[in-house]
């Protein structure tokens, strides 16, 4: 199973399924984390403790903790 | 006249407050209320048959997601007075902000849909049907645009038809597995004429569907639930079948996806995809790995090297202006009592405060820039990691920026973060970050201690340390007081805007109104208060015993003058006195207290340092005056706590008085300094006052103890409201009260064994 905070910069993917605890769920999704969306990982931080996303018409930026709660799929 | 309030409802970073600006003109007024549960800023805006008054609620990104701030936006919703929302959406992020619309649409309130940013989304290619759009809600859906002005004045007529009209139900349709559930239920309740207020049986139905607690609470107590019963759970267990889940919140959240996803394509078009080039671009560099934090470093360090030396131009000419109208107005008085009233009290007092709003007006516009272009969610990016391993969050760094502007605002701030534990920490922390109102105690200091050229690092120096310390409390006080799980950080990059010069001209302009009224009421208060208890009650013992010993020095003086007169060939003579002068001043006044007989024999012999000494006694019979006035008194008993600090007691009494309001600290030295050096008329300043009177090693601990004590009463008074605890209030006063008095004495004795 790969999750967001698993794949290379600029790689795009598909979430999968958001598997956490209610409240941060509700804030991924209320931010655009759905279900079949696609993202992208566009900027790292110096040590790779939070990652910025783009997706849609919005960008994101979660820590790979958070990331770690979205499964993706790579998209081709 | 009738009045409409209208409810601003938004994501973040849709460009409410500008939208509410763009129809209200030069109208809108932030009103700061401290203690009401919103902080509403209020728009006044008349139309021929209307006033309306337009409420700007904080952004929330959905109703359901409980932060403490979507909670005061949610409660208002629910409760508030009101009479329609205007949903105000990003046209060029419709999708994700049409999620938030539909939360609005059950609430069953009258609403008008807002699609903001219409000139950003026709740059980028992106087309709305507004009217399709209307028509499928049956809410009324206007592009416009804050910027342009476009369609604005369409809007306001639109507002007030809506609410001419009575409330008609928007058609937000489900999934046809879900609809035909509420339609079954629906037509229970009809079958059963099940009424309640305000609600159609379909919106009855949806509650019910729902699990609304508030539709509950009316249904339950009916006898009818035993029936609906039944029908409730045969129809929640289709739903969840359908759905393929149990959980009742991700069916309505998959409800509202599909509808979002479903309206949009009916009504979006978007011919070019160039999406988010610019920023993406931006961000490349802003938040790139290695540049991102040194960049940021850097723009800190400009606002506040730019804060110092730009804001120092019109200082000095305001700190003349307010000399030139204590002379004039001097003048013209002839009352003693009333003249030191008007000149040492008030202008004095009030004049040391106005004379730092050059510089609270570039810090303020700085903070309003990061907050208006988008970089202080990049900040937030960027500091994250580095704040983590001091158990604070990204987040944090929001309301920590806006406590380098004030508290009060800043601890409101810290609503954004949902955890309670990591928004008292924050909050604890703000005070550390050093508001508007210690800036002039700062930039006098700075001022006074060190050459101009370098007083602007000074300034970014104690900030910094200010910050330092700060995460170092943080640190403390999350494996103590604070311990537990941290927050997730999710956290939107909205993109990068220009901001428009109307909305930093009113951030602006409205909190230097706020701050001159301070000095206006506040202030001017404190200030008359400082100098009544410091001038009274008189003591005319004091004045007469040291009148007599200077008139009788004045008689030697001439005396001397006439025999100096006799021995002006003397060489031997004038070599004497040089030779003496140097010390005369301390040996005279440490004389004159035990043996002024004594001293007077020998000042008859060194004629020339006659004048200092009386020099010297005028300064201490002012020094004894004060001493004997209310505020001396209070000086003195204070003074045990401070001396180990190195803080005489009008420095003590100084920071006290900073209770009340951190700029009283500079008002109140001003009055004790005014009141206290009428002999060196020719130090007008109150920095070249402050250099002279203070040493390096105090006036340092001084900076220190400000830097870090209890921020002002209104700001514990907001932090009780916002921590609702009065164990954590008591231990905010507590605990940055023992820090400030131990790192003050730290730095006090250090100094003094370097130096």
């Amino acid at each position: 199973m790969v999750d967001l905070s698993q794949i290379d910069k600029n790689q795009r993917a598909l979430i999968k399924n958001i598997s956490a605890q209610h409240g941060l769920k509700k804030r991924l999704q209320s931010l655009g984390l759905n279900v079949g969306q696609e993202v992208q990982v566009v900027e790292t931080s110096l040590q790779k403790n939070t990652i910025k996303i783009a997706l849609g018409f919005s960008s994101v930026a979660l820590r790979l903790d958070e990331a770690k709660a979205v499964e993706v799929e790579l998209a081709s | 006249m009738n009045k409409i309030t209208i409810a601003l409802v938004g994501q973040p970073n849709v460009g409410k407050s500008h939208l509410a600006n763009a129809i209200s003109g030069s109208n809108l007024k932030i009103g700061n209320f401290a203690g009401v549960t919103v902080e509403k800023a209020t728009a006044k805006l008349r139309t021929e048959d209307y006033a309306i008054e337009l409420i700007d609620l904080p952004g929330l990104y959905s109703l359901e997601d409980f932060s403490a701030d979507e909670k005061v936006t949610k409660e208002f919703l629910v409760k508030g007075d009101y009479d329609l929302i205007v949903n105000v959406l990003d046209s060029t992020n419709l999708e994700r902000n049409l999620m938030l619309t539909t939360e609005l649409l059950e609430l069953n309130k009258k609403i008008v849909l807002a699609l903001n940013m219409d000139d950003e989304a026709l740059k980028e290619g992106i087309a709305i049907n507004a009217e399709a759009m209307s028509k499928i809600l049956s809410v009324p859906c206007i592009r416009v645009s804050s910027k342009t002005k476009f369609n604005v004045e369409t809007l306001v007529d639109t507002i007030i038809t809506v609410h001419e009209k009575a409330l008609a139900p928007s058609k937000l349709i489900y999934g046809s597995e879900v609809e035909d559930q509420l339609q079954t239920i629906t037509r229970f309740l009809e079958d059963k004429h099940f009424h309640i207020e305000g609600l159609s049986y379909r919106q009855i139905a949806v509650g019910l569907l729902w699990q609304k607690r508030e539709i509950y609470a009316i249904v339950h107590d009916h006898p009818l639930y035993v029936e609906l019963q039944p029908i409730l759970n045969n129809a929640l267990g289709h739903v969840y079948m359908y759905c393929q889940c149990d959980e009742i919140d991700e069916v309505i959240h998959r409800q509202h996806a599909a509808f979002a996803k479903g309206l949009c394509t009916e009504v979006l078009s978007v011919s070019k995809i160039k999406a988010q080039s610019i920023t993406q671009k931006i961000d490349a560099v802003l938040i790139h790995k290695f540049l991102g934090l040194p960049i940021f470093i850097f723009l800190m360090w400009a606002l506040f090297q730019l804060t110092f030396t730009l804001g120092e131009i019109p200082m000095g000419w305001i700190e003349d202006g307010f000399g030139w109208l204590g002379e004039t107005i001097g003048e013209t008085i002839d009352n003693e009592a009333l003249k030191s009233l008007i000149v040492d009290g008030i202008i004095a007092g009030v004049g040391s405060v106005l004379m730092f709003l050059p510089n609270i007006i570039i810090l303020f516009l700085g903070i309003a820039l990061l907050e208006t272009t988008g970089y202080m969610s990049r900040a937030a990016f960027l500091l994250d990691g580095f704040f983590h391993k001091f158990g604070l969050h990204g987040k944090s760094f929001v309301p920590l920026v806006t406590g380098f502007g004030c508290s009060v605002p800043a601890y409101m701030a810290a609503r954004t973060l949902k955890n309670k534990k990591d928004r008292l920490l924050t909050m604890f922390i703000i005070g550390f970050m050093s508001c508007g109102a210690r800036l002039p105690v700062y930039v006098l200091f700075a001022g006074a201690f060190f050459e101009e050229d370098v007083a602007g690092n000074v300034l970014f120096a104690i900030y910094i340390f200010g910050a330092i310390l700060g995460l170092i409390a943080a640190k403390i006080l999350r494996v103590t007081a604070f311990k537990g799980e941290d927050e997730p950080f999710v956290m939107e990059m909205p993109k990068y805007r220009l901001p428009s010069l109307k909305l930093l001209w009113f951030m602006v302009y409205s909190k230097s109104v706020l701050y001159l009224k301070k000095a206006g009421t506040f202030i001017l208060l404190a200030s008359m208060l400082i100098w009544f208890i410091s001038s009274y009650p008189k003591n005319d013992l004091i004045e007469e015993a040291y009148g007599a010993k200077i008139e009788a020095l004045q008689a030697t003086q001439e005396t001397a003058a006439t025999e100096q007169e006799a021995s002006v060939a003397s060489k031997e003579d004038s070599a004497q006195a040089q030779e003496a002068t140097p010390n005369d001043g301390k040996v005279a006044s440490a004389e004159t207290d035990k043996e002024a007989p004594a001293t007077e024999q020998e000042e008859a012999k060194e004629g020339t340092s006659v004048e200092d000494q009386i020099a010297a006694l005028e300064n201490e019979k002012h020094e004894k005056i004060m001493e004997q006035t209310y505020l001396g008194m209070a000086g003195k008993a204070v003074e045990p706590f401070f001396a180990p600090l190195g803080f005489d007691w009008k420095m003590g009494v100084a920071t006290l008085s900073g209770l009340a309001a951190k700029e009283v600290i500079v008002s109140t030295l001003g009055v004790l300094y005014a009141l206290g050096d009428e002999v060196n008329e020719e130090d007008a300043s109150l920095r070249d006052i402050i250099k002279e009177n203070i040493s390096f090693a105090s006036a340092m601990a001084f900076i220190v103890f400000v830097m870090v004590y209890l921020p002002c009463l209104a700001a514990t008074a907001v932090f009780y409201k916002e921590a609702e605890s009065i164990k954590h209030t008591v231990l905010l006063v507590l605990f940055t009260f023992a820090t400030a008095w131990i790192l003050a004495f730290i730095t006090y004795r250090v100094l003094l064994l370097v130096s």
